[in-house]
């Protein structure tokens, strides 16, 4: 009897542990969005305070992994946990370095921004960038969300929207490959536009990492290097299912 | 009761004819206690009958046609039949009640989440899953933070002073801002109130960018103008006549510059929704700068006092504690006569820091006091207007103290006096790192 109450007691205390981890990371997400957001306006708005602010910000973004970090630490060191629970953990780490790397990007965008403010701005007043930028913010969105949902087919979702924003990539190369052909006066701008749009575009593939782990946190399946139809053909096919840790699911 | 009383003397009736008719058979054949025997079986059995079946019907619950037993088990009968009735017309009444509830929560305008004391959701209307992007069921048993991860609205959950609304912009999905409101309720439950507020925040951008602008606009010609007629006062060759009401139009004219300059300095600080940031500020040196504003002044108080109670540094951001301090002080100065007095307060205790501003002028009567930090609101229209000031100074003081985190008292007694206090959050000091240290050791 007091056994069973001892390792009721040990599994709850558990799960709490693997909650608040999981909010932390969801916060530190919700955190990387409104720099993303941030980092975005500032320069489709020319507002060169917000785009430093955004710079300045991103230390707050390493606080938040680093703390994660260790507490994910502790729980492996101290709780040693299996299966499932331990896959939560797993997907957790790489998550936060994926959040981080987002926040990384959103800096470089923000530092840009502070620059391209002072130039003169475009005749579309970088409406290409608003686009893609809304995408990728779309998407790191919706990638939290699964994440939070446990929400397989959101993730996979998002994983798709992937080969979206790199076709935008490739038209926004083109466009500005002819723009600093017609008038090289441009190209020291829309070098600056294409950093941004590589960072947004990589944006873009850190928040399908993240979908990614989401599948692998549910699942226990591990779908980098390859192709989403296989991937969801198996899902559908129920292979490689394993019951959700509770922790996970509340 | 009248039948029941019934029913048991048919019982008795019943029983004491049954005793009788089975003695008497009994009697007949010789054996009056073998028939008394047999009557109570027999009576016995048609009782356990009469139990069996009524045992039979509670447990198929039935309810609706009861078994045709007289006696007092049909009394028992009826009366659970009766009770049952009673439950299920409650019951369909909070049913009904429920029901009501839920729909008029569902048509509500606003968002509703009931959140539990792990801020786990419990239960949401539909604008809720309209405005937060919910799913029904699905986000039920999901901490609100984990969908809702706006940094301001997490953080506002995280301090729990749910005093007033956080406004957040959600940039994902719908372009919209929401007001969120927390109100605690019950043993720690959360009842979140969600209710979008983009078109009262376009109409408020419009506003500001407006004020904005035109002061902006209406600044250059205003220089232009203040530098003509500077030109003009110091022209040798001036008629006389003119001087007084081109020394006039000068005044006015810095008025203006005044009053833009203040109106900028408004806009600027509804503008930035950024946190301010918290460098140490001096305040003792800031107080010692005021004094000398205000004895640089060509008509100022007989006495400026500055009284220290504390050297703790406020955290802040030095330009807007500056401007709102000396509007404070400028504003004591101006309706303080020549003989009066002016004294600064700076002190701390464990409510935070305190700067206080105290006069001797002719004080403001307490209907005014609660308007005093809206726009151009005037005391007594005359007589401020003649001092030159701008009208704002107080809104100016009030929108800096709120980013602060601290708020503006007024004390007045008519014809004696103000006293205006800025009161900071104890976050907002910076405790003197040393006898810190040897409190806590």
């Amino acid at each position: 009897m007091e056994t069973a109450d001892l390792s009721h007691h040990i599994s709850r205390r558990f799960n709490e542990d693997l909650e608040r981890v999981r909010s932390k990371v969801l916060a530190m997400g919700g955190f990387v969005e409104h720099q993303l957001h941030k980092a975005v306006t500032a320069l489709v708005e020319g507002d060169s305070t917000l785009g430093e602010s955004v710079a300045r910000d991103d230390q707050q973004v390493n606080n938040m992994e680093v703390a994660i970090d260790e507490e994910c630490s502790r729980i492996l060191a101290t709780r040693a946990p299996a299966a499932g629970d331990l896959r939560v953990i797993v997907a957790i780490i790489k998550t936060i370095t994926d959040l981080e790397r987002i926040g990384d990007e959103a800096e470089k965008i923000g530092y840009i921004a502070s620059r391209l403010a002072t130039m003169e701005r475009p005749a579309d007043k970088y409406r290409e960038i608003k686009h893609i930028g809304r995408v990728v913010s779309d998407m790191v969105h919706d990638g939290l969300d699964a994440f939070a949902r446990m929400d397989v087919e959101a993730a996979l979702r998002v994983a798709r929207q992937d080969r979206l924003v790199d076709e935008e990539y490739e038209a926004i190369q083109r466009q500005s490959i002819t723009f600093m052909m017609e008038d090289p006066r441009t190209i020291r701008r829309a070098l600056d536009v294409m950093w941004v749009v590589r960072a947004l575009e990589r944006i873009g593939d850190h928040a399908k990492n993240i979908s990614e782990y989401v599948i692998y946190m549910v699942h226990g399946k591990d779908i980098r290097h390859t192709s989403l139809d296989d991937v969801e053909r198996d899902l559908r096919a129920g292979a490689a299912v394993e019951p959700l840790p509770p922790a996970a699911r509340s | 009761m009248q039948p029941a009383t019934q029913a048991w003397g048919f019982a008795a009736v019943r029983l004491a004819g049954t005793v009788v008719l089975g003695v008497a058979v009994g009697w007949l054949l010789h054996n009056p206690w073998g028939g008394l025997a047999i009557a109570l079986i027999l009576h016995l059995g048609w009782m356990l009958a009469q139990l069996f079946r009524t045992e039979w019907w509670l447990r198929h619950r039935s309810y609706a046609d009861p078994p045709e037993i007289g006696g007092v088990w049909g009394e028992i009968i009826a009366q659970i039949v009766r009770l049952h009735r009673r439950k299920r017309f409650h019951k369909q009444r909070f049913v009904q009640l429920m029901r009501q509830l839920q729909r008029s929560t569902a048509a509500l305008p606003d968002g509703v989440v009931i959140l539990n004391a792990q801020r786990e959701i419990v239960w949401f209307n539909r604008m809720a899953a309209r405005l937060l992007n919910l799913r029904r069921t699905a986000d039920l048993g999901l901490r609100i933070e984990n969908l809702l991860r706006e940094p301001q609205f997490v953080r506002y959950l995280a301090r729990g002073d749910y005093a007033n609304p956080v406004v957040v912009h959600q940039s994902s999905g719908t372009d919209t801002w929401l007001s969120l409101q927390v109100a605690p309720y019950g043993d720690g439950q959360l009842l979140l109130l969600v209710s979008d507020v983009s078109r009262q925040m376009r109409l408020e951008a419009v506003r500001r960018d407006f004020v904005a602008n035109a002061s902006h606009e209406l600044r250059s010609p205003l220089t232009v103008i203040s530098g003509y007629l500077e030109t003009l006062a110091q022209e040798p060759g001036l008629d006389p006549q003119l001087q007084g009401p081109l020394s006039e139009m000068r005044r006015q004219a810095e008025r203006m510059t005044a009053i833009i300059h203040d109106l900028l300095e408004l806009s600027r600080l509804e503008d930035t929704d950024e946190a301010v940031t918290a460098a140490p500020i001096d305040v003792a040196a800031l107080l010692a700068l005021l004094r000398k504003d205000v004895l640089a002044r060509p008509l100022h108080p007989h006495e400026v006092r500055v009284r220290l109670d504390s050297t703790a540094r406020l955290l802040g951001d030095e330009p807007e504690i500056h401007s709102a301090f000396s509007n404070l002080v400028d504003n004591a100065a101006k309706y303080t006569p020549p003989e009066g007095s002016l004294e600064m307060r700076w002190w701390v205790d464990e409510d935070g820091g305190h700067f206080s501003v105290t006069d001797t002028g002719m004080g403001i009567p307490p209907e005014h006091i609660p308007r005093l930090t809206e726009r151009f609101y005037r005391v007594d229209p005359g007589r401020s207007r003649a001092t030159g000031g701008s009208g704002l100074g107080l809104a100016i003081v009030k929108h800096v103290l709120q980013r602060h985190g601290g708020r503006l008292q007024v004390q007045s007694v008519l014809g004696a006096g103000s006293t205006f206090t800025c009161h900071f959050p104890p976050e907002r000091i910076e405790a003197a790192p040393l006898t810190q240290a040897v409190r806590f050791s």
